[in-house]
């Protein structure tokens, strides 16, 4: 691949990342309340969304404007308090939606690209 | 590091983040920094012991406070402009989000025609009385027409104000070249209601479509509710491949 190719190529992963992003913190909250530090924990170990940490409070202050998720600072002994997100009731119905999307979506696109790799295999196997 | 040093560096991270966030309402600002600062404590107490340029990477992969500050105070007054029917609010804030991308820009245009034209009928409504042959719409030669104050002279003739040349030519304030000419003037007293009235609307035309223009482009969620269309587009090129 040319340098070109490799930035464009570069360009469309990140944005595929960056538009999961609202995706996979709103999911990460689904079953706990999390701090900021835990819910980049998650991300990190779940998924490779590349975030650059302090992106993750600008993004959590953006749902908890928008109502989605709610948070508070509580102190459970560790010598310094946390502040930490929960999903708000129209957070899980968003969340459900998304999901939901997400699901259709990635379902319909492996069918496409499952046969983009079924080609690859065939014209590898010729060679 | 002595404790007191990492906690001076981590100090001075943090009042850059201050610094730059100064226009933020306090209470919100504080909490976002006290946030930061948890963040940061933590994740030096996982490791322990830690050295200077280990410290600096822990910031570093915080990001750069003025970067942070800047998206966070974009974020910010678009959420708010939203809400917003003050000219001012949407003007300042597309302004700022004009520094970060195409669609802002496009925003700050609008904007600025739409109020600018506003702010020329308004200006002209109010100082008809004053100067009654001056102010007015004033067509020249060159098919420019400009709503505003007219210099009086037929050579260097200038017309400040609101000017459109068709198709595409604009000038939100000050005069578009070549006027020279008889000019006339076009509406007469029409233009009490005529700039009233078209003062009023752009003001309201200009506002809504602004808010919208945000709320449609402006840094948005990831996914957006109402993609069922394409999910169904992308299905029936699925199914019609198969």
């Amino acid at each position: 691949m040319t340098k070109t190719e490799n930035e464009s190529a570069d360009r469309w992963e990140a944005q595929i990342r960056k538009g999961c992003l609202e995706l996979a913190i709103l999911a990460g909250l689904w079953e706990n309340r999390l701090y900021g530090l835990e819910i980049l924990r998650v991300l990190e170990g779940d998924s490779n969304l590349g975030l650059a940490e302090g992106t993750l409070y600008l993004i959590l202050n953006r749902l908890k404007a928008e109502g989605l998720v709610d948070s508070e600072w509580v102190d459970a002994g560790s010598g310094h308090p946390r502040k930490y997100y929960v999903l708000t009731e129209v957070g899980k119905e968003r969340l459900l939606e998304m999901t939901h999307f997400w699901n259709r979506f990635s379902a319909n696109l492996n069918v496409l690209t499952g046969r983009v790799v079924g080609q690859k295999e065939l014209t590898n196997a010729q060679k | 590091m002595r404790k007191s040093d990492v906690e001076a560096l981590i100090e001075r991270y943090l009042s850059d983040f201050r610094r730059a966030l100064l226009k933020v309402p306090a209470t919100e600002r504080e909490d976002m920094l006290q946030e930061i600062r948890c963040h940061i404590v933590e994740r030096v107490e996982a490791y322990g012991e830690v050295t200077e340029p280990l410290l600096n990477q822990i910031l570093d992969s915080v990001g750069d406070p003025k970067q942070l500050a800047s998206q966070y105070k974009t974020s910010a007054m678009l959420r708010r402009a939203v809400k917003s029917r003050s000219p001012w609010v949407l003007l300042s804030t597309t302004f700022s989000w004009a520094t970060t991308g195409v669609a802002g820009i496009v925003a700050l245009i609008i904007a600025v025609i739409g109020y600018g034209a506003a702010t020329a009928s308004s200006l002209c409504f109010l100082l008809k009385p004053f100067f009654p042959s001056r102010v007015g719409l004033w067509l020249s030669p060159q098919h420019t027409l400009t709503l505003g104050y007219w210099n009086g002279k037929l050579i260097d003739t200038e017309i400040y104000g609101f000017a459109f040349r068709p198709p595409f030519n604009f000038v939100v304030l000050g005069t578009l070249p070549s006027t020279n000419g008889p000019v006339r003037e076009m509406l007469g007293l029409w233009i009490y209601p005529v700039c009233f009235l078209g003062a009023l609307l752009l003001l309201v035309a200009t506002t809504s479509f602004t808010r919208w223009f945000i709320r449609k482009f402006g840094p948005r969620r990831s996914l957006s509710l109402n993609t069922g269309d394409k999910t169904q587009c992308l299905q029936s090129t699925a199914t019609s491949l198969r």
